[in-house]
Formats: structure tokens, sequence, C-alpha cells
């Protein structure tokens, strides 16, 4: 378990972790650019001085630098290529360890209450933009800032009024590129939200095409998509007007900055300017602009990354949800009795503030879950109901320890459990949520996280005992089957029976279930909880369903509500 | 891969139109890059010659290069604000066709749901810089280097024909190095596909991982994972990166070449400074546009494969007479199914049209259903003729295929063999579906035209759910959380009965509607299930004896599939 202080500077990790090959890889790419503004002005020179017919012998110098400078850009370019994708993965790596210890401690309460792998994925997602936007906006920043300043100094050493245009070029260029990221961001907030209100509406119609068909719903579901799609293509609009604003003030910079430094390079031919310096001192801004054109794409990934930034620190900068003892503090033995279950008094909340997901018609109380008492003996298997908001999950997340209470004592065996180690209390509870993950493994590693020591024979009879005996008997690689992404598929009765499995397969005395059956039909859900009955008799089961389907062999129905009346 | 899929012309007609603007804007950039050229080269002669006999004037080549540079501006704006806007356009409307298609295609032709989700939204996104960027750079390779071979041509032909040989190995080039390399890249690729899912595999799993006290050790399984991806991934991209590496080089050296010989001519004086230097910027633009369709090629695959997958998924409407598979008809007609008239069945108040054509409101006849990977027919061979008004129920026992009859009525799959007749139905399934949206949103869904409130109201009262939701703050556009989130089961049932009251549909198909109900809510809903078999087919599969006593004919399927 990670300690407080532990959690803390993985947060930091996970956003300030720098990787040094990035600078030093932006380094080589400004060198590259230089090389390319170079080869413009040399090449320049060349042409203006050769065209005074010179002896050949005295253009060698200069024929050499232009095909240096040809060679050199690209190998250079090359070169930092490879070795800013080289850094970023490395840092990818490295902040996707302190990101996912950061994440531990806060799974799966801080989460957010429903939808939790959409959350997850949102945030690998959000870190990797991090991470990249380093090689799309670090490297061709501090690349173009490096040329930029070899630039004007080469420049400076042969026509210092040459060199203080194309500074103001590059000020001017620098200014528009701030200019395009501040319109970038302006226009980029309800881009992403058309975004991914078109991304919504499409899964939705897709997910539920039989049942809007059925309901003859189709041209209303088509109606939203396009609704969608038209507010997408406004947004599209304006985030285009704000790339198109920096294109074309790139292109007008390069135009005034051109006229200027002619202007410029005539009045310093006056006073003694070597003609063929004069002609690099008119190319120059044109040579700086072409640096210049990937620059409005760097800005977008910056504005994006920030967005990025802001959502994953608000889902990592979050204290736990869980206290963990440091060991040796007041701690009981871990030798407790029994896994009789009681709370005296337990009232729990998510969060400060926070009172659920907005029920209709329910009232707001300070507590998601207000004080009950509740015992359950060890064996007994007892149904959690009530209405939205009453409290079921909060009640269970407590019971899994995932969330504190935040008033009265919870035993587990008669001990407290907020004075015995986490591990020690999680080590007695199984917990089957209502999206269970399938890793991308085999199936015998997929059953046997819930305990690595479980040979094939007891991986085999808890897929039985969770009813899943035919499905296993048609599998051709049996235990090897390969299943989650890239694997065999498998339906959400399959998804909830081997969540079961994992947690027989456990041996963990008591069984949380938190709406296991919530995305099945009725016959499957009807099946799965017989199978639940069975294949868990003699441990204690606590379900948490609002649908009152096949619940009927269960020892008790608790409902929360009455349950919390009784407790006042 | 193939730059552009014919079929897409077909299907997408404005293709053609965007394809156009595109090569216009090409075109318009193509000549503004040719002019600027000239206009620099102009420039930078007036500035050198100043004041020599035949040297053009500085501020008439001045007033030009501002006038070349405004319409690169405008241009530039011009085409980066008509490429976006394509690629919404082109990824709007492959998203409606495609989920126009699978709103009305059978289900069980309908991919699988995690896999058609993808496609209709991130696949089709990844179309957006397929048209946005790829096709351009594409328009802008095959038109620029044709305009700036033909102006060099003019200016000075050795540089012409320097380019001409040089240009076609850039493709030629890129060819080579994409076959030497394909192999490699394509056997890394499969093993880095597995190791980029690893991350986001552990962290959606995390839940599971911490219930069973896993999640720790994870962590040195990402960073040795990480490391593996990194170090693959690298691997790869050397060789990646190496192409356009080369063309890039072979495109520096090209133009190295002109530069040299324009500058050796100048020595020799067999050439103006004019000319050369407009040469020399000319060059680099006959290869850039060619080096850019490569960069862009990356970000384009997946947008190529996606619209290849979207064109096949609009391309298979097969049409009906193949789509049934040819088993021969049993002909046990009714062997599976018995239906007993209870009471004549009372007229509808006011003929409803599909009652004067056929005298029935829907015919199934010798109807078999075979679920796709299923051994065995759920439904095998059954006929059954519907009132045109009334209510019929279905019973049988689970797994006999009531849901599918429903569902074979409502037009949602097509029979193995046989055939049905059926009017627009509406079809409330077990789990009636709700939309995150305001309740009202909710009861008109799939309501053509939603009526005012007072008769929203009246609907709501019929089913009992009047007096619940007045209390709300908002009334009718109270928000409802997705899946009905905030009503009960019985709310639900009464929503889903008002929804199919408000719809027009002449055929009510009701799968299971009162099982999660009380018995008081299940009398109020079996009334209004009543009223609505007054003027309407309405068929309702229920294990409720007391809905099955107020039926007007029943439907017992079963027998021999238990």
């Amino acid at each position: 378990m990670s300690s407080p202080s532990g959690h803390i500077s993985d947060i930091e990790a996970a956003f300030a972790a720098s990787a040094p090959g990035i600078k030093r890889a932006a380094v080589i790419g400004g060198l590259a650019s230089a090389s390319g503004i170079a080869l413009t002005a040399t090449s320049g020179w060349l042409i203006v001085a050769a065209s005074h017919q010179p002896v050949i012998l005295t253009l060698l110098a200069v024929i050499v630098a232009v095909r240096t400078f040809g060679i050199a850009r690209p190998v250079l370019r090359y070169a930092e290529r490879v070795r800013s994708h080289d850094s970023a993965l490395d840092l990818l790596a490295r902040r996707r360890v302190a990101a996912y210890q950061a994440l531990v401690p806060l799974t799966p309460a801080r989460l957010g209450r429903r939808s939790r792998s959409g959350v997850l994925t949102t945030a690998v997602e959000d870190l990797e933009d991090l991470v990249f936007a380093k090689v799309r906006v670090v490297v061709p920043v501090l690349g173009l800032a490096i040329a930029a300043a070899l630039t004007v100094l080469a420049l400076g050493l042969f026509a210092p009024a040459g060199s203080i245009v194309l500074f103001t070029v590059l000020a001017a260029q620098a200014g528009v590129s701030a200019l395009g990221r501040r319109l970038e961001i302006a226009a980029q907030a309800d881009w992403l939200r058309a975004r991914a209100d078109v991304a919504r509406t499409a899964t939705l119609v897709t997910g539920y095409a039989a049942q809007l068909r059925g309901l003859g719903a189709g041209p209303q579901a088509l109606g939203w998509v396009r609704d969608a799609h038209r507010s997408l293509e406004r947004a599209t609009r304006r985030l285009a007007a704000a790339r198109a604003a920096g294109v074309a003030l790139g292109h007008l910079v390069t135009g005034v900055g051109t006229i200027a430094a002619a202007l410029v390079a005539q009045w310093a031919m006056s006073v003694g300017l070597n003609d063929a310096v004069a002609a690099v001192v008119v190319l120059a801004p044109l040579a700086v602009g072409d640096a210049f054109v990937g620059l409005p794409d760097a800005m977008g990934a910056w504005a994006r990354a920030r967005g990025s930034e802001a959502r994953l620190r608000s889902l990592l900068d979050q204290p736990p949800a869980v206290a963990d003892l440091s060991p040796g503090r007041g701690m009981e033995s871990e030798g407790n009795s029994g896994s009789e279950l009681e709370l005296v008094g337990v009232a729990a909340q998510w969060r400060a503030g926070d009172s659920g997901d907005g029920t209709v018609g329910g009232k707001r109380t300070a507590y998601d879950l207000s004080p009950v008492t509740l015992r359950v003996p060890a064996g007994e298997h007892v149904v959690l109901t009530g209405a939205n908001g009453s409290g079921k999950s909060t009640l269970l997340a407590v019971l899994a320890r995932q969330l504190d209470p935040a008033t009265g004592t919870y035993r587990l065996g008669g001990v407290d459990v907020t004075r015995m180690p986490l591990a020690a209390v999680r080590a007695h509870l199984a917990v089957v949520d209502d999206e269970p993950h399938i890793f991308a493994s085999s199936l015998r590693e997929n059953v046997r996280l819930a305990r690595p020591d479980a040979d094939d024979a007891a991986v085999e009879s808890a897929l039985r005992a969770a009813g899943l005996g035919a499905w296993l008997n048609g599998l051709a690689d049996g235990l090897d089957t390969m299943l989650g992404t890239g694997g065999r598929g498998v339906s959400g009765g399959e998804r909830a029976r081997l969540a079961l499995t994992r947690a027989h397969v456990s041996g963990r005395p008591v069984v949380l279930l938190d709406e296991p059956v919530a995305h099945l039909d009725h016959a499957t859900a009807v099946a799965v909880l017989a199978d639940v009955r069975r294949a868990f008799a003699g441990r204690t089961v606590i379900m948490v369903s609002h649908r009152p389907d096949g619940v009927d062999g269960f020892d008790r129905v608790v409902d929360l509500a009455e349950l919390a009346a009784a407790s006042l | 891969m193939r730059p552009i899929d014919p079929r897409v012309f077909q299907t997408l007609p404005e293709v053609r139109r965007i394809m156009a603007g595109l090569g216009a804007l090409g075109v318009g950039q193509g000549l503004a890059a040719v002019a600027q050229a000239f206009a620099v080269s102009t420039v930078v002669v007036a500035v050198v010659r100043f004041g020599m006999p035949g040297a053009p004037g500085l501020l008439p080549t001045l007033v030009a290069l501002g006038a070349v540079f405004v319409v690169r501006a405008a241009l530039g704006a011009l085409a980066e604000m008509y490429a976006a806007r394509a690629g919404i356009r082109v990824s709007a409307a492959l998203r409606e066709r495609l989920l126009g298609r699978w709103l009305s295609q059978p289900v069980d032709r309908t991919p699988e749901p995690a896999g058609a989700s993808t496609l209709a939204t991130q696949g089709i996104t990844s179309v957006e810089p397929y048209v946005a960027r790829f096709l351009p750079a594409l328009v802008g390779a095959v038109v620029l280097p044709v305009f700036v071979v033909a102006t060099i041509a003019v200016l000075d032909w050795v540089s012409a024909v320097i380019v001409v040989l040089t240009v076609p190995l850039l493709p030629v080039f890129a060819a080579l190095i994409g076959k030497a390399t394909q192999d490699r890249t394509e056997r890394r690729w499969r093993a880095l596909t597995a190791l980029s899912g690893h991350f986001l595999d552990v962290v959606r799993g995390l839940p599971t991982l911490v219930t069973y006290g896993r999640a720790e050790r994870q962590a040195d399984s990402i960073r040795s994972v990480s490391e593996a991806h990194r170090a693959a991934t690298v691997r790869t991209l050397r060789v990646a990166f190496l192409s356009s590496a080369a063309l890039e080089l072979l495109a520096t050296i090209s133009v190295a070449i002109v530069a040299v010989t324009v500058g050796l001519r100048l020595t020799y004086g067999t050439m103006d400074l004019a000319p050369g230097l407009a040469c020399i910027l000319l060059a680099p633009e006959a290869y850039w546009p060619i080096r850019r369709v490569g960069t862009e090629y990356h970000a384009a695959a997946d947008g190529v494969a996606a619209l290849g997958s979207v064109l096949d998924e609009l391309g298979n409407a097969v049409d009906p007479t193949t789509a049934g598979s040819p088993l021969p008809s049993s002909g046990r007609l009714g062997s599976t199914a018995t239906i007993t008239s209870t009471r004549p069945s009372p007229r509808p108040a006011q003929g409803s049209s599909t009652d004067t054509i056929t005298g029935s409101c829907a015919v199934l006849n010798g109807v078999t259903y075979h679920y796709p990977r299923a051994e065995r027919a759920v439904l095998d061979t059954v006929s059954v003729r519907l009132p045109a008004a009334g209510l019929v129920t279905i019973t049988g026992p689970s797994g006999v295929g009531k849901t599918t009859l429903l569902e074979l009525l409502a037009g949602l799959r097509e029979p193995t063999s046989g055939s049905v007749a059926a009017p627009e139905a509406h079809l409330v399934s077990q789990r009636p579906l709700l939309i995150t949206g305001s309740i009202r949103d909710n009861v008109t869904l799939g309501v053509d035209n939603a009526p005012n409130d007072d008769a929203l109201w009246a609907t709501l009262d019929e089913v009992g759910l009047g007096s619940d939701l007045r209390g709300l703050p908002d009334g009718l556009d109270s928000p409802l959380g997705d899946d009905g989130f905030g009503l009960s089961a019985g709310q639900r049932a009464r929503l889903a009965l008002a929804r199919a009251s408000l719809s027009d549909a002449p055929l009510i198909l009701l799968d299971e509607p009162t099982a999660h109900l009380d018995e008081r809510s299940a009398a109020l809903a079996h009334n209004v299930i009543r009223a609505l078999a007054r003027t309407r087919t309405v068929v309702v599969v229920t294990h409720r004896p007391d809905l099955v006593d107020l039926a007007d004919a029943r439907l017992e399927l079963g027998g021999d599939h238990v």
C-alpha cells in the first residue's frame, strides 16, 4: 500500500517527470531547421555571387556549404524524429507507472459512481496526449527558437541591419503563434464538447439500434446524430477559422518582412553591403517563414494538452477514499475470529458536496448513506434494495472497504475495520461490480488473478460453479483460450459469470455483489442469480439490486429506506 | 493501400465536389507558389542590381510581392477552412448513412456492438484527416509538380530536365523502401499493438485488481511492458522515418544539382540572374508536395481502413431474395403454435388502413427462425394471423422464442424461411429504452408528431404516472439519467406504456410489460393495455394470468421446445 506522501509524489511524477532526451532532440531539430534556412541563404548567395562571373574556385567554399546544409538537414531531421519519439516513449513509460500508482489508492471510490472504465480510458488517453504534446510542442517550438537564434546571429555577422529586420520578423511570427494558440484554446472547448456529443449519440444509436427501431424512433435518433453533426460543423468552422487566421497571418508577416528586408538591404548596399549578402537578407524572412509552417499544428496540440492535463489533475488530485493505517500504530492482530459483518450507525458519503447523481424527486440528504445499523451473520445471503438515492451502492462500498464510514463503526469478525490494515480486511471480501473487466490474457489467468496459487482443477471447478461449465466445454483451447482485446469475445452473461468465478476461486468468505445483473436480460439475470445462490452456499453474500428478478432464494431482503428509518 | 476507394464516389456523391474544390484550391496555391518564386527572385534582382541598366524598379516589384503574399495568405486560409469542413462533412455523411443503415436492416446483420460503436465513432472520425489532409496533399502532389516543371521549362530547359528526371525517383524510391521494410514493419506492428494495449487493459481492470490485492505488483509489469513497447516502437520508427529522410535527401540533392548547374552557367555568363534565381526558388516546390503525401500517409492509413469498413457495411445491402437461407419449409404449419380465440374480436372503432386491405393486422406464414450460430431453430414453421384490433397474449416457457416472435413482427429480424407481413409496429422491450434527456424526450421517443403538454399529461395520467411527475420542479423538462436513472421499475414500465399509446403505430408489441410490477401497478397497467387494444392490435408476451384473462386471443408457444 502506498502511504499518503507516496501518493502525492506519484501524482507529481505523473505530471512533472521530464525527459532530458526531448530537449536534446529539440536541439537537433533546431540544427535541422537552421540547416534548411542556411541552405536557402547559401544558395542565394551562390547564385548572386556567380552572376558576377568570378573564377569558379572562389565559389567552391559556398558550393561545399550548399551541399553540406543540403545533406545535414534530412540527416539531422531523421535523428531528431527518432530521438524525440524515443524520449517521449521513455517519458510515457515513467509517467504511466507514476499515474498508475497514483490511481491505485483512488480505485474504485474516486473514479466516479458510474462507468468507471470510461473514466479510466479517458485518463489513459489524457496521459498519452500530455506526453506526446512534448514531441508535438516542445520539439518544434524549442527547435525553432534555436534555429531562429542561430540565424539572427549568423546574419548579424554579415549584415547587422538585416539581422534586426529578421529578429523583428521572428518576434512577429512568435506573436502570431501565441495568438493562434489563444484562438485555438477559445475554440477548442466547444469543439471537444461537440465531438464528445457526436460520439455519445453515435454510441447510443449503435448500442440501441434494435430498440430504437422497435419504437419507431429511428428517424428521431438519426435527427440527434444530425444535430450533433451540425454543432460539430459549426465548432469545426470556428476552430478552422482560428487555424486559418494563424496561417494567413504567418504568410502576411513573411510578406511584410520580405518587403522590409528588401528596403533595408537596398539601403545597406548604398552604404557598401556586398550584393550577395543583400540577397541573403532579402531571402531570410522567407526561409525562416518556411520553418514556421508546422507551428499552427503545434499550437493546436498545446491547447489540447492543456485540457488533458486539467482533466487528469482533477482525477488524480483527490485524497484516497479509505485511510490505511500505517503498520504498527494501534493495529489489531490480523487473526480475527470470523466474518460476521456488523454496522453500527454507519453513514457515508462519496465526497463533500456531492450526494449522488441527481435523483428525480429524491431529497438530498447530508450523507449519501444515512446512518444504518445492520448485522449480517456469516453465511447469510442478503439482498439490499431501495429506491435510487437510498445509498445501496454507498453501503456496499463501505462494506467493501472502498469508502471510509463518515460516522459509526464497521466491524468485521468483531474487530473495527479501521483498526486493521486495509489489505487484511479486503482479503476477506470478494467484490463483483456491474462492469467486471476481462483482461487480454488466457481464461486461466483471468480467473487466477483472484488466487494466484489456484491450480487448473480449482479454476475449472470455480468455472463450473459459476455456471460456465458448458461454455468451458465448448472452448477448443480450454483454459488457454485467450480472452479480452484481440481474444475471444464474451457475452454480458459470460462476463458476469467470469466475475463470479473469480469471487468463487478466491475462497474469500464474504462476497459483495453490486448490481451484478444490471446489464443482463431477465432470463439470463434469473439464471445467473440462481448460480450465485448455489455457488456461494456457506459464504456470506450481500447483493445490491434495484431489480427484484430472481431474489426469491435469498435469506433476507433489506430495504435500505426502511433500514435507515429504523436506525434513526 | 489504395489512396482513393472508387466506391466513395458512388456512396457519397458529394465527395466529387469536395475533390473538385480541393483541386481548385490546389491549383490556386500552385499558381501562387510559382508567382511567389517569381516575385521574390525579381525583388532580389531589383535589390542587387539597383540603379543598374535593365534592372527592375524596386517599388513595383515590392508591390507585386505584397500582392502575391496577400493572395497566398487568402488561399492558405481558405484551404485550411475548406479542408477542415470537408473532413467534417464527409465523416458526418458517412456516419449518418452508416447509422441509417443499422437502424433499418435486420439486427442480426449488424456487426457486434463493440466493433460497431468503435467504427461509428473513432473509425469514422479517422476519415477526417484522410479527407482534410491526405486528399489535399494528394491533389497537390499531382498538380504542383506539373505546374512547377512547366514554369521552369519556360525559364531554363536544363533545370527542367533535371527536375523531370529526379521527381519520378521520389515515388519509386518510396515504393522500394516501403517494399523492403514492409515485412519487418508488419511483423512488428502486431507485437506493438499488443504492447500498447497493455496499459489500457491493466488500468481498465484496476477495480478488479484492487479487489483481489493484485494492483500494486502490476506497476512493475507496466514498467517493463512500456519499456518493451518503447524499444519495439523505436525500432519500427527507425525504419519508417528512414524512408521520409531518404526522400528529403533525394529532394535536397536534386535541388542542389539545379543550384550548382545554374551557378556554373551564371559564372560562364550563359544565363541571367533573374531566371536562375527563379529556378532555384521554384525547384523545391516540385518535390515537397510529393514528400508531403508520404508524411500524411500515416495519419491517413487509419482513415482509409475505416472508410473501407464503412463502405463494406454500406455495400452489403444484399437484396432480400438472397438474404434468407434457402432452407426448405417443412410444411408443419402451426405445429408449435396454437391460437385460441376466447371471444369474437371487437371491431375497431374506425377501420384502420391495414384492415381494409387484408382483413387482419399482421400475418406470419410458416415462419422459421434460426439465430446465426444456434444449432436449432428457435421458431419452427409458425403461422399466425393477428386481428386488426384486440389484445393477443403470447405465453410459453422461457427460451421458446416469444421475444423473437415479437422482433420478427417488428421487422427487427428476418425469418430464416417463411414470410412476415406486418404494419409499422411499436415494440416495448423487456427493459424499455430510456435515454439521457428530459421526461418529454423519453415519452415522445418514437412519436412522430409530439402532442402538446396537455395531451402528454393526459397520457401520463392514464398510465398513473401523472401524479408522480407533477411534483417535479421542471415538469416534463425534468432530466432523466441514462437508462432511466431516477425512476423505479414500475415508473419505467408505465412511461413505456405512455409512449406506446402516444405512438400512432397500428401494432403494439409488449414484452413482459408488467413482470417487475407489484399487483396494484400491474392492474393499472393492464387497464391501459386493455384500452390500447380497443383501437389497435396489441400483442403481449406475459407470464401474468390476470393479463392473459383479459386477452381476446391467446397464443401458446412451446411444447416440443421445452
